[in-house]
């Protein structure tokens, strides 16, 4: 039995640090922050959370696919279709949820499509590819939109205030979740993590590389699609610029849940772990009155929880091999 | 054209890569139900030979018909029913043994069995080729390298390939796992699959193989069958400057080595927890092989030796000049002491793939020679890399061109000749001829000989009985983490090597005398 349970608890090792940061927060939000605990409270923190949880998820297939992928566009593509979706479809009043949800998936996905073309054909890093799509969707939102303004559809206007648990973004992101969990079990995404454990081998024993690193692109432009939808659901509004700080905060949250940056390892239930500790963090940082610098603590904070969970993670693999 | 329906075929195959002729004007046929061999030296051309079976190189001219078909990439290789076995052990460390195993069987949306079916079967195969039970869900990276083996080699049988390319699979295995592979080998061969084995281990080679296809430089010289396949046969066609089995048959060297001069004495040292301690004391002028069945503490001794890793008790240090015994304790210490260390897996612990070949050659000089305000002269160092390419006859093209332009030997070369410029006192060599060809091997050993001639001393490790004959004095035999047996030349056999190493206990021996005594 002991032995059939260790090569399990190896494979879910990752979460420990995270499910153990959670405990920790959650104790501590119960002292600080009780009205967390109200329906209200879960209510707000879940339409809070989603946007970061799906980027983190979007973020998930592409970094665990291997060769240093990672996508630094991820935030300003969801600030992308914010506006494009209130600046295009809103003022021009094609707004209707079947228009809304075909601009965002095909924006989402399109952008994706285009970025592992260059991957993959052109062979530029990742970092690179993806850095030039952060300058530029930067650059492109503010040409859309110059300063926060305009509203989001009118059948999601209620969507953000937060008064029940079971708000349509709480609906939004179980379905994004639950296909997440579908998607983890398809050989589909076998075929990723084999590529992102080691290309060579992959290659050779004729996994189709190519196709794997599309489809984790793709994933990920229908997350980053269903993030950009939840994030204007949680501020009513376009914003060019808001959406770049999520480029950080999904990286950290990834790396906070135990995904291997180098791929292969690591999975999406680590990246929503994550996220959730970032939330939890910057939240019970607001409880606290640190003034005009209350964003630079939240950030130093997060700094040094995410050294010291990767160091503990660390410590726990030397143990296991040791053993 | 029916008959190419069930046969591989290649015709004139050629190609090269950047300034290397990989192959030139290749051709060969490979029969259902037949295991044909692929020998040559290193950078004679046969893993790329094999390489092109698979589909993974795409030759620049010719042709390849795979069951009358032309392979364009792995996926479609495998799809006309070809499965290879690849050199290095290709496994995805962070990931379970089961998705290893079946890495490829599945297609994009497809699964060709479901998880659990996946877990028993790899559970059944391993413990079917390993002998013990292993669990489908431990990470790849926990296991020993020799499993990594077997997983390799079960994912290529899993297929139920037409054709079998194995390229060098036996590297990583013991004996006793050799056999169990030969056993599966024919058994895919009578049922009427094709078999592509890719050695240097000879003795394996004699053993298993029914058709031979020589390599060299490129080029296909011949082709044996049968019986017709021999050392001396092989040996002949293998190389250009025909070395004999003459060379063989020089006298086994009787040196008696004074106890004066122990160049390195090691003492109540053991290599495993709660493993015995044992003495060892090198001489000058001596050449000391170490061996056993995978994993019994040989190459943990050597490492203990060559300052790597400290061993669990016990002490190992090196005479000083004045009679002050200085110990070794961690590589720069045993560096100090002139102690040189050459291991066999040259792509992690000997060559900086970026570098070129004169830097990886003359890098750890660079210190020495620090002429005025730290600028590296390089004329000395060209002139001992010079010296060195002569002397090891080291394959080189340009000296500015990447390490990894030269062919594994030749790679091996140069890192031998980079330690040897080094005048070092003691050689300690992990290996030193894996993956290395006949011909470079012999001559790596003449020069070792040489080196202890000089008064130096060598210690090896190696897996293959046969490099140890007419070259060691003594070979020390490891099992259960300590020194069992040390058989000394003169009762040298195959015989003698392979019963120490199974742990037969001599009966010409007496009791009293068996663990660790000298065979007299």
């Amino acid at each position: 039995m002991k032995n059939d349970f260790r090569p399990r608890f190896e494979r879910h090792q990752h979460l420990v640090a995270p499910i153990f940061l959670i405990a920790v927060l959650l104790l501590v939000a119960m002292v600080r922050a009780p009205q967390l605990f109200t329906i209200d409270g879960i209510g707000g923190a879940i339409i809070v959370v989603t946007p970061l949880i799906l980027a983190t998820l979007a973020l998930t297939p592409i970094v665990l696919v291997g060769r240093g992928g990672v996508d630094l566009s991820v935030g300003p593509l969801l600030g992308f279709i914010n506006v494009g979706l209130v600046k295009w479809l809103v003022e021009t009043g094609h707004a209707s949820p079947i228009t809304v949800v075909a601009y965002i998936v095909s924006a989402g996905v399109l952008y994706q499509v285009l970025i592992a073309t260059i991957i993959i054909y052109v062979r530029i890093s990742p970092i690179i590819v993806t850095l030039s799509g952060y300058l530029v969707l930067s650059g492109v939102n503010l040409v859309i939109l110059d300063r926060p303004s305009g509203v989001a559809p009118e059948w999601m206007q209620s969507w953000g205030s937060g008064t029940s648990i079971l708000s349509p973004v709480f609906f939004i992101l179980i379905a994004m979740v639950t296909f997440w969990f579908v998607f983890s079990r398809t050989s589909f995404y076998q075929q990723i993590l084999l590529t992102g454990a080691n290309e060579r081998m992959a290659f050779a024993n004729g996994v189709n590389t190519v196709a794997a690193r599309f489809g984790a692109h793709v994933v990920a432009g229908l997350f980053t699609a269903t993030a950009a939808l939840t994030y204007t659901a949680l501020i009513g509004s376009g914003d060019p610029t808001q959406g770049n700080t999520y480029t950080l905060a999904a990286i950290t949250a990834l790396v906070l849940g135990g995904t291997s940056l180098a791929g292969g390892s690591g999975g999406g239930l680590g990246s929503i772990l994550g996220a959730i500790c970032i939330y939890l963090i910057s939240y019970i940082l607001s409880t606290y009155n640190f003034g005009t610098v209350a964003g630079f603590v939240t950030q130093m904070s997060t700094g040094v929880i995410l050294v010291v969970s990767l160091l503990v993670n660390n410590l726990m693999n030397r143990r296991v091999r040791a053993l | 054209m029916s008959d190419a329906k069930d046969k591989v075929l290649a015709r004139g195959i050629c190609k090269r890569f950047d300034e290397t002729i990989a192959l030139r004007d290749c051709s060969l046929e490979i029969n259902p139900g037949e295991v044909h061999a692929i020998v040559g030296e290193n950078g004679s051309g046969k893993s790329t030979l094999a390489k092109v079976f698979s589909g993974v190189v795409l030759p620049d001219s010719g042709t390849v018909s795979i069951f009358g078909e032309t392979p364009r990439n792995p996926m479609h290789a495998r799809a006309l029913g070809v499965a290879t076995i690849f050199q290095e052990v290709l496994v995805a460390e962070t990931l379970p043994v089961v998705d290893n195993i079946f890495a490829g069987t599945d297609d994009l949306w497809n699964r060709s069995r479901t998880r659990a079916e996946a877990r028993d079967q790899s559970r059944n195969l391993l413990k079917q080729f390993t002998g013990t039970e292993i669990n489908p869900d431990t990470l790849v990276q926990n296991l020993p390298l020799s499993v990594q083996q077997w997983i390799v080699i079960v994912r290529g049988m899993l297929a139920s390939p037409r054709l079998l390319i194995l390229d060098e699979s036996s590297a990583a295995l013991d004996l006793d796992a050799t056999g169990r592979l030969h056993v599966e080998i024919r058994k895919r061969r009578d049922a009427g699959c094709c078999v592509v084995i890719v050695t240097h281990r000879i003795a394996e080679l004699i053993h298993v193989a029914d058709r031979a296809t020589v390599l060299r430089d490129g080029a296909v010289v011949g082709e044996l069958v049968g019986v017709n396949i021999n050392e001396s046969n092989l040996l002949g066609m293998m190389s250009a400057k025909h070395v004999t089995l003459k060379d063989k048959a020089k006298p086994p060297p009787a040196t008696e080595h004074p106890a004066s001069d122990v160049l390195l004495s090691a003492r109540d040292i053991s290599v495993g927890s709660s493993a015995r301690p044992f003495d060892f004391y090198l001489h000058a002028g001596e050449v000391v092989g170490a061996t056993g069945l995978d994993g019994q503490g040989q190459v943990d001794f050597l490492h203990a030796v060559a300052g790597l890793h400290p061993p669990f008790t016990g002490s190992i240090s090196v005479a000083g000049h004045d009679d002050v015994p200085k110990p070794v304790r961690d590589p720069s210490e045993a560096a100090a002491n002139g102690i040189a260390y050459i291991s066999g897996d040259r792509a992690h612990d000997g060559i900086f793939p970026n570098l070129s070949i004169f830097e990886n050659f003359a890098l750890p000089f660079y210190r020495s020679t620090f002429g005025e305000f730290g600028w590296i002269d390089p004329r000395p160092l060209e002139r001992a890399f010079a010296k060195e390419i002569q002397r090891l006859s080291i394959k080189v093209g340009r000296a500015s061109n990447g390490i990894t332009s030269l062919s594994g030997g030749n790679q091996q070369k140069v890192l031998i000749g980079r330690v040897l410029a080094a005048s070092p006192n003691i050689f300690i060599l992990d290996d030193p001829a894996r993956g290395v060809d006949v011909r470079t091997k012999r001559e790596l050993y003449a020069h070792l000989k040489e080196f202890a001639e000089r008064g130096g001393a060598v210690v090896y490790l190696s897996s293959e009985i046969e490099e140890f004959f007419d070259f060691a004095d003594r070979v020390l035999v490891f099992r259960n983490m300590t020194l069992f047996r040390t058989v000394l030349s003169a009762n040298f056999s195959e015989h003698a090597l392979l019963a120490a190493m199974f742990g037969d206990l001599q009966p010409s021996i007496s009791p009293s005398k068996m663990q660790g005594a000298i065979v007299t």
